[in-house]
């Protein structure tokens, strides 16, 4: 395998997943570039996190009370899954169909959204799009439960068309009324004391209660509706199929695509008003949209196998967010691969760096990119990911002292030293300044006395540092 | 061999505790005691995310308060993954830590008296003692549960013996969780990730083994919990299936239990005190859920109030009566003989 392949390969490690070490590179190299994106997207694959193991430990992650346990399992599915790209699709979609505790003060309800999100994120956006809009933490998040026959409530309806599927601009405020009909009856069980509990913040008396959607014909209104230029009796499903036939909707889905996978966009709010990066590749994206029945899988295979994913004007070109950076850091580490009381202190990291997974900002999520990183967040993130790489104890800090140490037979030129950390750390490619800095840091640790298993530690700090491992 | 019909075996009785992150009432209990006079000592787990939950609360059937003793932390009387709880014949309590591989030992106030137990693999030394129970001459049996084997100790933390390894095979064990102390004196475990209880002899020789992966009568899903009567009837945490099984003594199947919870006493109290919420409670339909993902009896237990969900431990005291630490919920439901 040459060394192209491997730098390639480690590029949609860090996009499609959470990076990967130098050792499983070279396990997916021996199969090939495309063979590694079939795996990735294999459907099929059985889950491998052992969940009778997480629920015996963290009784916690069945997620009734509090973020921290129910972040604290996501986490560990992030680090230790088979199928990093389910955990990555679940992170892209959680971001555009941003729901949050802060007004459901339910855990449990927002990891059934994501694994909804795991489930059928990779699936068509018809079903992905209906069952959203049956999501209960969705309903109580946008007031659906709110929305009745006799008196509509547009907010779910406005977010569906605003911010969940085709973006201002490619619709009318009656488009919007319309829809909101066509969702009323749509609620959840136990509507008003689910809300008020959720209200008050109430466990009392035997812990959250999770909830459930309930469809309630006697308050759906069923009379005729038009709908972007379509009129009938329209249900909600209805509304839904005639979305995704909208091509405003699949230029928005390939436009999230992009700016996840491939490269920054600006917010969502500026794409009325600014062109994307990329029209080229946006337009690739919305032709395997509808030629795949808007299936998301089939438009990913397209993204990861095209030359504009491929090209390395687009690689370290994103800044990690921080649960791709805490997520890679432990992926390299080998730590918290078993239940450990650690785990939900290792995602309290994320919020630190200013992502709270399950409790977004506002319902537009995070704003990503270069909004990651401001002077105290940047401080944060280099250091979690120094002090981790600073644990020599753990599996993966270990394995890669060793190779190293056997790549350099014991004692390694400054060039070597460097090289190796790079390659260790998952073949990461660096600037030549970059390099130059790496390598005046390795002349001097030649003259210090700790040995070479303490020239690497020191080595995987300092690239801890670099814009290259904080960018993917 | 009881003459008691099947179908009137065990009978709900009531529903004691509420959840609670500190003082009264519990937050993921994993264990429970009942002294010989009745006083119950529920072993709140809670979770790194709330260290205020982590205690020892005390309390009788009449759900009379007697207080709370223990917190999170490495220091003496302190817990960091809280697992156990046992009495002696003193009345003292005994408290498993699987994670700082400790028993620390209380006063039937709480006060803290001692702590003992060094980490690791060798005879005497722990690696996660998740059950715990005394025998007759006040021998603590520990289920040693990362060392898959079962450990047994005088009261001050002197090793006695062990039986046990990891495996499937008879006598073997993969993560055993709870364990008793039958009135005749075998010992039984409940056989975590093997699906199974066994019993041994109090020598730890193999006598029998009960039950087998799946969701059938007599069959489990991850128990982890035992209790057995004078008559020989073992009561099973059937944890993964969110259930309690009771089998007759030689393993055949008598019945199972899902969980009928009622408003406990402090529960109540909760209540009549925020009638916003209780007026609104009145008017829901909690026994039943539709349109809920997936078909597992864990997502089904998520969304139905009075059934179990993680039903993690269960005790027997002098009167038959059957405690079942409903992990989840944050209570403990309790069960007498028809």
């Amino acid at each position: 395998m040459s060394t192209s392949d491997i730098a390639l390969i480690a590029h949609l490690m860090r996009r499609a997943g959470f990076g990967a070490t130098r050792a499983e590179l070279e396990a997916y190299a021996v199969d090939g570039y495309e063979a590694t994106v079939d795996r990735l997207l294999d459907s099929a694959a059985e889950d491998d996190v052992p969940m009778d193991m997480l629920y015996r430990y963290h009784p916690d992650h069945s997620g009734m009370i509090g973020t921290g346990g129910v972040t604290a399992y996501w986490l560990y599915r992030m680090v230790n899954s088979k199928r990093p790209l389910q955990e990555k699709v679940a992170l892209f979609w959680h971001g555009i169909f941003a729901t949050g505790y802060s007004k459901l003060t339910q855990g449990r309800v927002l990891m059934d959204q994501i694994d909804m999100f795991r489930r059928q994120g990779m699936g068509d956006v018809r079903t992905l799009l209906v069952e959203l809009s049956r999501d209960p933490s969705m309903i109580l998040w946008l007031d659906n439960h709110d929305n009745h026959k006799t008196a509509i409530n547009e907010n779910f309806g406005r977010e569906l068309l605003e911010l969940f599927s085709m973006g201002v601009g490619n619709y009318s405020e009656d488009d919007i009324k319309e829809a909101a009909r066509a969702f009323t009856g749509w609620t959840i069980g136990n509507a008003g004391y689910m809300e008020r509990r959720a209200q008050n913040d109430s466990l009392w008396p035997y812990g959250r209660l999770n909830l459930h959607f309930e469809y309630r014909p006697e308050d759906h209104d069923d009379g005729e509706k038009s709908f972007l230029g379509e009129t009938g009796k329209l249900t909600g499903e209805d509304i839904v199929e005639i979305i995704c036939r909208q091509p405003a909707t699949a230029r928005f889905m390939s436009r999230h695509m992009y700016s996840f996978f491939v490269a920054d966009e600006p917010p969502v709010t500026q794409w009325p008003y600014s062109e994307p990066r990329d029209p080229a590749a946006i337009e690739i994206l919305s032709r395997a949209y509808f030629e795949s029945g808007y299936d998301v899988g089939e438009m990913l295979r397209v993204m990861f196998n095209s030359d504009f994913f491929k090209s390395r004007d687009s690689w370290y070109e994103k800044v990690k967010s921080p649960a791709e950076l805490v997520s890679g850091v432990l992926r390299l580490t080998g730590e918290l691969n078993k239940p450990d009381p650690k785990l939900q202190g290792a995602a309290s990291e994320m919020s630190t760096m200013g992502q709270s997974l399950l409790n977004p900002p506002s319902v537009e999520g995070w704003h990503a990119g270069v909004e990651w990183i401001d002077t105290g967040n940047l401080v944060e993130r280099i250091n979690f990911a120094s002090e981790r790489f600073s644990d020599v104890n753990q599996p993966g800090i270990k394995a890669m002292i060793g190779k190293s140490m056997a790549d350099a037979g014991g004692v390694a030129s400054p060039e070597r030293l460097v090289q190796s950390c790079l390659d260790q750390l998952g073949a990461i490619e660096v600037s030549e300044p970059t390099r130059a800095v790496l390598l005046a840091h390795a002349e001097n640790l030649k003259s210090s006395s700790g040995g070479h298993e303490n020239a690497v530690g020191e080595m995987l700090r300092l690239v801890a540092s670099t814009p290259e491992f904080q960018k993917g | 061999m009881t003459t008691t019909s099947k179908a009137e075996f065990l009978k709900y009785d009531r529903t004691l505790g509420v959840a609670a992150m500190e003082f009264r009432g519990f937050y993921y209990p994993v264990d429970a005691a009942v002294r010989g006079d009745g006083r119950i000592y529920g072993l709140s787990r809670s979770h790194e995310g709330d260290p205020r939950g982590v205690r020892v609360c005390m309390l009788d059937l009449e759900s009379e308060y007697y207080g709370v003793f223990g917190s999170i932390g490495e220091g003496d009387g302190q817990f960091t993954w809280a697992a156990s709880i046992a009495i002696d014949k003193d009345d003292k309590v005994y408290v498993g830590d699987e994670y700082l591989e400790r028993i620390s030992i209380f006063d039937a106030d709480g006060n803290f008296l001692d702590k003992w137990g060094t980490p690791g693999t060798e005879s005497g030394q722990i690696n996660g003692p998740c059950g715990l129970a005394f025998d007759s001459d006040d021998h603590l049996y520990m289920s040693d549960h990362r060392n898959n084997r079962i450990q047994k100790f005088t009261r001050d933390g002197q090793y006695i013996s062990d039986f046990g390894s990891e495996g499937s095979g008879d006598g073997e064990f993969d993560l055993p969780w709870g364990l008793t102390v039958s009135p005749g004196g075998d010992v039984y475990v409940a056989d975590w990730r093997n699906d199974r209880i066994q019993r041994f002899t109090p020598d730890g020789d193999f006598v029998s083994k009960h039950g087998e992966s799946g969701d059938g009568d007599g069959q489990f899903n991850r128990p982890s919990s035992v209790a057995v009567d004078g008559e020989g009837y073992m009561y099973v945490a059937d944890w993964g299936n969110e259930r309690v099984q009771i089998l007759d003594p030689d393993g055949g199947f008598v019945m199972k239990l899902r969980g009928e919870a009622t408003v406990s006493p402090w529960a109540q109290q909760f209540l009549d005190a925020n009638l916003d919420e209780s007026r609104l409670r009145a008017n829901s339909n909690l026994r039943t859920a539709e349109n809920i993902r997936g078909d597992s009896e864990h997502e089904l237990s998520s969304h139905i109030e009075h059934i179990f969900w993680a039903p993690v431990s269960v005790k027997l005291d002098g009167a038959g009566r059957l405690y079942v630490v409903d992990r989840n919920r944050h209570r403990i439901q309790v069960y007498a003989r028809a």
